[in-house]
C-alpha cells in the first residue's frame, strides 16, 4: 500500500514538472534558511555550557551607589577572587581576569620573538586558577599549572603558530618592553564558543610586587573580572548573601582605614556562566554579548519562512485539485476511504519535502562560507551533524520533515477527499470553489493562507525599510565633533615613549597631511570607566561619578569640539602647576553648577586632584547613540595617554600614515604601531544593528521571493481553471487591459488586507527597537504606504506573467472543449 | 436486489432548485439487465449515482441487498459499494497516472486483498479482456475502445453482483461499442446485474428491460424481450 502511494506519488510529480520544481524550490530555500537559523541559535545557546560543571561556575558582578547613582559592572577588585577562595570552604575554585576590550588594543599588545615584533590582538593576566575552572584544551603545557609561577605565558594556538611555526612553543622566550615570558602552556581558544576572549593570558606574579601589594588591597579599584566555581552543594543565593555581608564588612575596614567619606553601598552578585553571553544590562561586559531579542527574533522569522513556503504547497496543491478531481472521484467510487486518500497526498508531499531537504542541506553547505561572513561565526553543517549534538540535531531534521509533509498534504487531503464523487465524475467543477454551506472553501483557506503570506512578507520588507532608514540616519548623524579622518593610535605603555612623547608629538604635527595631534586616555567610542567628583567650594558637597578624560591642550581642537563659555586649555595652563577642568553642557546640570566657570572641581585620580573650571563645551555623543549624551568632565593633564589622535589631511591619508609609521618605529621600537579610524570605531559600536540589518535584508528578500514564486504557481493554476471565462469575454470584447485588472483585483484586496494586519505590529516592534537609541528616525506612513505598493508590484508581475500566455490564446481554443 | 420506493433528488444551487427525480420506484433482480433511456437532464445519471451509493436520495427509500441505504454509514456504503457495485463511464474515468495494470488493481487494493492473489485475479482478467499486451501502458497511450476495456475490466475486477454503466459507448466509435456491449453482455450472461443508462437504441437493445425517464420520472418501463 505504501509503496504504491509513493509511486503514484513519483508519477504525478513527474507530469506536473512545473509544479513540482516550484514547491520543491520554494520549500528548499525555506528550509535552507531554517536550517541556517537553527545552527545559528544553536551556537548561541551553547555559549559557556562546554566548561565542566558549567552550572556550577559564576561571575560575580557588582552594583554600586553612590550618591544615588546606580552602576551595574562586569567587573570587580583584584582582590575579590582571593578573598573569597580564602575565607569560604564552598568556593571550590577562584579566579580572576583582567578586564581588556577586545577591540581595543592593549599595553601588552606587541611580543617580540627572535628579534621580531608581532602583534598579538588580546593579552589578559590571570591566575592558575582561570584554567582549573575553564577547562580549554591545551596543546601543550600542564592547565593546572601553567599560570602558577611569574612570568609565565599561555598562548593560542593561533599565537602559537603565528610565532613559532610547528615548533613547539612551550620554553620558548617572548619580550614584551618590560619583560621575557617563558611559554607554559599553547591553548585552543575555539574549544568552546564563550564569551572569554583572549589569546594570550601572563601570570598575575608577573606584576610588581608593589603594584600586586597595591591592587590586594584596594577594594574600590575594579579592573578584573572574577569568576568561582562553588561546590555541587551550594546555593548561590545563601552563598551570595554570607559572600556580601563578609565583604562589607572588609570594605567598612577600608574605607574607615582611608578615611574616604562615601554615601552609597557596594553588592556583589553571582551570575551564572552560561547566562553571560545573554546578558547585556552590564557595563563593562565581553562584547560578544547579545540580546537574546535578537535570537528570537531570528527564530520567529526562520519560523516565518519555513510558513511561507509550506504555504506555497498547500496553495499550490488546493488549487491543483481541480485538475485531480476526477481521479480522487474514481478512487472514492471504487471504494477508498477519506484515511486513505490523505495518505496519498501526505505521500505526495512528503516525497516533495525529502527531495527539498536534500537540496536545501546542499545548498546549506554550499553557502555555509557566505553565511558565517554573514553572522561572523564560524558554523559548519557536517560538524553540527557529527557532534554530540548531532542526534538532537539528525532527530529534528527528520522531525520537521515529517510535520512538514503532514501540514502540507493534510490541507490538500482534508479538501480533495471531500468532494461528492458524483459530481466530480460528470466534470462538473463549479462547485469546488463555491463548495455549499459545509465550512470553509478551499477558495476560502486559499485566501486566509495568501494573506498570511503577505503580513509576513509586507512585515519584513517595512521593518527592513525602517532598519535601513536608521542605520543611515546614524551614519548621517552628526554627534557633534569631526568624527571624520581622525586616526587613533594606541600608545605603547612603556616609560621610554613618555620620556619622547613631547618630542614624537612635535614630529608628527611636522609630516605633511597631518592637521593635528592630541593625546589623551579616552576618546568618543573608547570611553571607559567613571570616576568620583566633588564639585563647589565646600567639602562636604555632594560626590558624583562621572566620565573623564584625561588630555592635552590640542584635543578639543582635533575633534572640533565648540565651546559654550569660558576658554580652552592652553599652554600655559600646561606648565603650571594647577589643575585644570573643561566640562559639557550636561555635567554642568548634573553637578547642579549655575556659573560653572570659575568653579572649583575635585577627582579622586592617583590622588586628589583639586582644580577649576575653565570653560564648557558642548554636549556631543561620546558612545553609540544606544546612550544618550552624558556629563564629562576633561582634565588636562598630557602625561596621561592611552591614545593619539591625528587628523589627517583627507586628500594624503595614505602617505601621513606611511610617514606616522616611519616616525613611530623611530621612537617605540619593541611596538607594534596600531591604529583605527575613529569613525570606523564608532560604527563598529552598532556591529550588532549592522548584523541584524543585513541578516533583515537576506530574509526579507528570501520571504519576497518565496511568496512571489507561490503566487506565481498559485495565480497560473487559477487563470488556467479561468481559461474559458478570459476566452468568453474577449469574444465579447473585452481588452486584455481589462481582464488583466480582474484578475489582479482579487490579489490586489489580499495585499491591502494583509498590509492592515502588518502594519500595527510593525509599528509597535519598530517602534521599541528605536527606542533603544536615543536619536531615531521617525515612524511615518511613507514606510507602510511603501511596503503595501512594493507587495503588489510583485502580486501584479507573478500574475502579469502568467495573464500574458492566456492572454495571447486563440479564445476558440479555450471554447472548443466546452 | 435492487428496490426503490419513490425517491426525490433535489439539486439546489443558490434560490434555485432542480427536481432530478420525483418518485422513482423500481425493482431489478439479480441477474436482470436494464438500460434506462431518456432525453439529456432527464436524471440518468442521478439514478444511477443513487443506486451506485456515491449520492444520496431527499426522499424515498433504497434497499440495495436488502440493507436500507438511508441508515447506513458513509463507511458502511463505501465498503457496500466496493464489495458489491462495478462502474463503467462514458470518459472512462482510468487514472491517467496508473498503468493499465495498477487501474485494474485498484479495487483490490481498497478491498484489502493480499498482493499475490490481486496479481493472480488481476493477470486473470486482463487475459479475458485480451489486453495483455498493453498492461504497463498507461492510459494516455491507448485508444478510447481500448481504455474502456480497461475499464469494464476494472469494474468486473472485484467480480461484483452489479454492474453500474453510464453512457458506456457514448465516447465510442459504433465498432468499439458494440465490442465493449458484447463484453457486458457476456458478464451479464456469466450471472452480473447490469443497470446501464444510454442514449443509443442499439445498446439498449442488448438489455431485458428497458426504463424510459422523463423530467425525472419514469414514464414507462419495456419488457426487451418482448418487444
Amino acid at each position: 500500500m505504501i509503496t504504491n502511494y509513493f509511486k503514484i506519488g513519483f508519477r504525478i510529480l513527474i507530469r506536473q514538472r512545473s509544479y513540482t520544481v516550484l514547491n520543491i524550490l520554494g520549500l528548499s530555500i525555506g528550509i535552507a534558511v531554517f536550517v541556517f537559523i537553527y545552527l545559528y541559535v544553536q551556537s548561541e545557546i551553547r555559549y559557556d555550557r562546554y566548561w565542566s560543571d558549567s552550572k556550577n561556575i559564576y561571575r560575580v558582578w557588582n552594583e554600586y551607589s553612590l550618591e544615588g547613582k546606580v552602576e551595574k559592572v562586569a567587573i570587580s577588585p583584584f582582590r575579590l577572587a582571593g578573598t573569597l577562595k580564602k575565607n569560604f570552604p564552598e568556593v571550590v575554585e577562584a579566579t580572576k581576569l583582567f578586564f581588556t576590550d577586545p577591540s581595543d588594543v592593549n599595553d601588552m599588545s606587541s611580543l617580540t620573538y627572535n628579534g621580531k615584533v608581532y602583534e598579538v590582538p588580546n593579552i589578559t593576566l590571570s591566575d592558575s586558577g582561570l584554567f582549573r575552572i575553564f577547562n580549554y584544551n591545551f596543546f601543550e603545557g600542564d592547565p593546572r599549572t601553567a599560570l602558577s609561577k611569574p612570568n609565565s605565558m599561555v598562548i593560542s594556538a593561533k599565537v602559537a603558530r603565528q610565532l613559532f611555526g610547528n615548533e613547539k612553543a612551550v620554553g620558548k622566550k617572548l619580550k614584551t618592553v618590560r619583560r621575557e615570558y617563558t611559554v607554559t602552556g599553547v591553548f585552543d581558544k575555539n574549544t568552546c564558543p564563550t564569551h572569554l576572549d583572549f589569546d594570550a593570558v601572563v601570570s598575575e606574579y608577573s606584576l610588581s610586587p608593589k603594584s600586586l601589594q597595591k591592587m590586594n588591597s584596594d577594594w574600590f579599584w575594579l579592573g578584573v573580572y572574577t569568576y568561582v566555581k562553588l561546590a555541587d552543594t551550594v546555593s548561590p543565593e545563601s552563598f551570595e548573601k554570607r559572600a556580601n555581608d563578609f565583604i562589607s564588612k572588609q570594605i567598612s575596614a577600608f574605607i574607615d582605614s582611608a578615611n574616604i567619606n562615601i554615601d552609597g553601598y557596594m553588592v556583589y552578585s553571582l551570575e551564572p556562566v552560561r547566562s553571560i553571553h545573554f546578558n547585556t544590562s552590564l557595563a563593562y561586559d565581553s562584547p560578544s554579548n547579545t540580546n537574546s531579542g535578537y535570537l528570537i527574533i531570528f527564530s520567529i522569522i526562520a519560523g516565518f519562512i519555513l510558513l511561507t513556503a509550506s504555504i506555497n504547497y498547500i496553495n499550490l496543491a488546493m488549487a491543483r485539485s481541480l485538475k485531480r478531481a476526477k481521479e480522487v472521484g474514481m478512487r472514492k467510487v471504487l471504494g477508498a476511504f477519506r484515511k486513505q486518500l490523505a495518505m496519498q497526498y501526505i505521500s505526495e508531499a512528503f516525497i516533495v519535502v525529502f527531495i527539498a531537504f536534500i537540496l536545501a542541506l546542499s545548498l546549506v553547505e554550499l553557502l555555509m562560507p557566505w553565511f558565517n561572513a554573514l553572522v561572523g561565526k564560524n558554523l559548519t553543517l557536517v560538524g553540527n551533524l557529527f557532534s554530540r549534538q548531532g542526534i538532537v540535531f539528525g532527530l529534528l531534521l527528520i522531525f520537521m520533515m515529517i510535520i512538514l509533509a503532514v501540514v502540507s498534504g493534510i490541507f490538500p487531503a482534508f479538501i480533495l477527499s471531500r468532494y461528492n464523487p458524483a459530481n466530480v465524475l460528470k466534470g462538473n467543477n463549479f462547485f469546488i470553489n463555491i463548495n455549499g454551506k459545509r465550512g470553509i472553501s478551499a477558495g476560502g483557506i486559499r485566501k486566509v493562507l495568501v494573506v498570511i503570506q503577505y503580513v509576513v512578507s509586507i512585515g519584513m520588507i517595512i521593518a527592513t525599510m525602517i532598519i535601513f532608514s536608521q542605520m543611515k540616519f546614524l551614519k548621517n548623524y552628526d554627534p557633534g565633533f569631526d568624527e571624520k579622518n581622525i586616526i587613533v593610535i594606541n600608545t605603547p605603555d612603556d616609560t621610554a615613549y613618555y620620556q619622547q612623547a613631547d618630542e614624537f608629538k612635535i614630529e608628527l604635527k611636522a609630516i605633511p597631511g597631518v592637521i593635528g595631534v592630541s593625546t589623551a586616555n579616552n576618546a568618543p567610542g573608547y570611553t571607559y570607566g567613571k570616576s568620583l567628583f566633588h564639585a563647589g567650594d565646600t567639602s562636604d558637597k555632594a560626590l558624583q561619578t562621572l566620565s573623564l578624560y584625561i588630555v592635552d591642550t590640542g584635543f578639543f581642537n582635533v575633534l572640533k569640539i565648540p565651546l559654550v563659555e569660558g576658554k580652552f586649555f592652553d599652554s600655559k595652563m600646561e606648565t603650571d602647576t594647577g589643575h585644570y577642568y573643561i566640562i559639557n553642557q550636561a555635567a554642568a546640570k548634573d553637578l547642579d553648577l549655575d556659573e560653572p566657570v570659575g568653579s572649583r572641581l575635585e577627582v579622586s585620580f592617583f590622588e586628589k586632584t583639586n582644580g577649576r573650571i575653565v570653560g564648557v563645551v558642548k554636549d556631543f555623543n561620546f558612545y553609540s547613540l544606544h546612550t544618550g549624551i552624558e556629563p564629562l568632565v576633561f582634565l588636562l593633564y598630557p602625561k596621561e595617554s592611552r591614545y593619539i589622535l591625528v587628523r589627517l589631511d583627507e586628500k594624503h591619508k595614505n602617505v601621513a600614515i606611511a610617514e606616522i609609521n616611519k616616525v613611530w618605529d623611530k621612537y617605540n621600537k619593541g611596538h607594534f604601531m596600531h591604529y583605527t579610524f575613529l569613525k570606523d570605531k564608532i560604527q563598529s559600536l552598532y556591529g550588532a544593528d549592522l548584523k541584524m540589518l543585513s541578516v533583515f535584508i537576506y530574509f526579507t528578500l528570501f520571504v519576497m521571493f518565496i511568496s512571489s514564486l507561490g503566487l506565481y504557481g498559485l495565480s497560473s493554476f487559477l487563470i488556467e481553471q479561468r481559461t474559458k471565462e478570459i476566452a468568453i469575454r474577449k469574444v465579447l470584447g473585452g481588452s486584455d487591459r481589462r481582464i488583466i485588472l480582474l484578475l489582479i483585483k482579487d490579489y490586489f484586496r489580499l495585499v491591502i488586507i494583509a498590509g492592515l494586519l502588518a502594519s500595527p505590529v510593525v509599528y509597535y516592534l519598530m517602534n521599541k527597537w528605536l527606542n533603544t537609541f536615543s536619536a531615531h528616525i521617525s515612524i511615518n506612513g511613507w514606510y507602510f504606504v511603501a511596503g503595501i505598493l512594493l507587495m503588489m508590484a510583485l502580486a501584479f508581475l507573478s500574475v502579469v506573467i502568467r495573464s500574458f500566455h492566456v492572454l495571447r490564446q486563440n479564445p476558440a481554443l479555450a471554447l472548443k472543449y466546452e | 436486489m435492487i428496490v426503490t420506493e419513490g425517491i426525490k433528488k433535489i439539486f439546489q444551487a443558490g434560490d434555485v432548485e432542480t427536481i432530478a427525480l420525483r418518485n422513482v420506484s423500481l425493482t431489478v433482480e439479480t441477474g436482470d439487465f436494464v438500460a434506462v433511456m431518456g432525453p439529456s437532464g432527464c436524471g440518468k445519471t442521478t439514478l444511477l449515482n443513487i443506486l451506485g451509493l456515491i449520492d444520496q436520495a431527499n426522499a424515498g427509500e433504497y434497499y440495495f441487498l436488502g440493507h436500507q441505504v438511508s441508515r447506513l454509514s458513509d463507511k458502511q456504503k463505501a465498503k457496500l459499494r466496493k464489495e458489491n457495485i462495478g462502474f463503467v463511464f462514458q470518459n472512462f474515468n482510468l487514472i491517467d497516472e496508473l498503468t493499465v495494470h495498477e487501474n485494474i488493481e485498484l479495487p483490490l487494493i481498497y478491498l484489502g486483498w493480499k498482493k499475490k492473489s490481486r496479481k493472480q485475479r488481476v493477470r486473470e482478467i486482463i487475459e479475458k479482456m485480451e489486453i495483455s499486451h498493453r498492461k504497463n501502458l498507461f492510459p494516455l497511450q491507448l485508444s478510447g475502445g481500448q481504455q474502456q476495456r480497461v475499464a469494464v475490466a476494472r469494474a468486473v475486477v472485484a467480480n461484483p453482483a452489479l454492474i453500474l454503466a453510464d453512457e458506456p459507448t457514448g465516447n465510442l466509435d459504433s465498432m468499439h461499442g458494440e465490442e465493449v456491449m458484447n463484453l457486458l453482455n457476456d458478464l451479464n450472461k456469466e450471472g452480473t446485474t447490469i443497470v446501464m443508462v444510454t442514449h443509443s437504441r442499439r445498446d439498449a437493445s442488448y438489455s431485458h428491460r428497458i426504463i424510459n425517464l422523463f423530467d425525472g420520472q419514469i414514464i414507462n418501463e419495456n419488457l426487451n424481450k418482448l418487444m
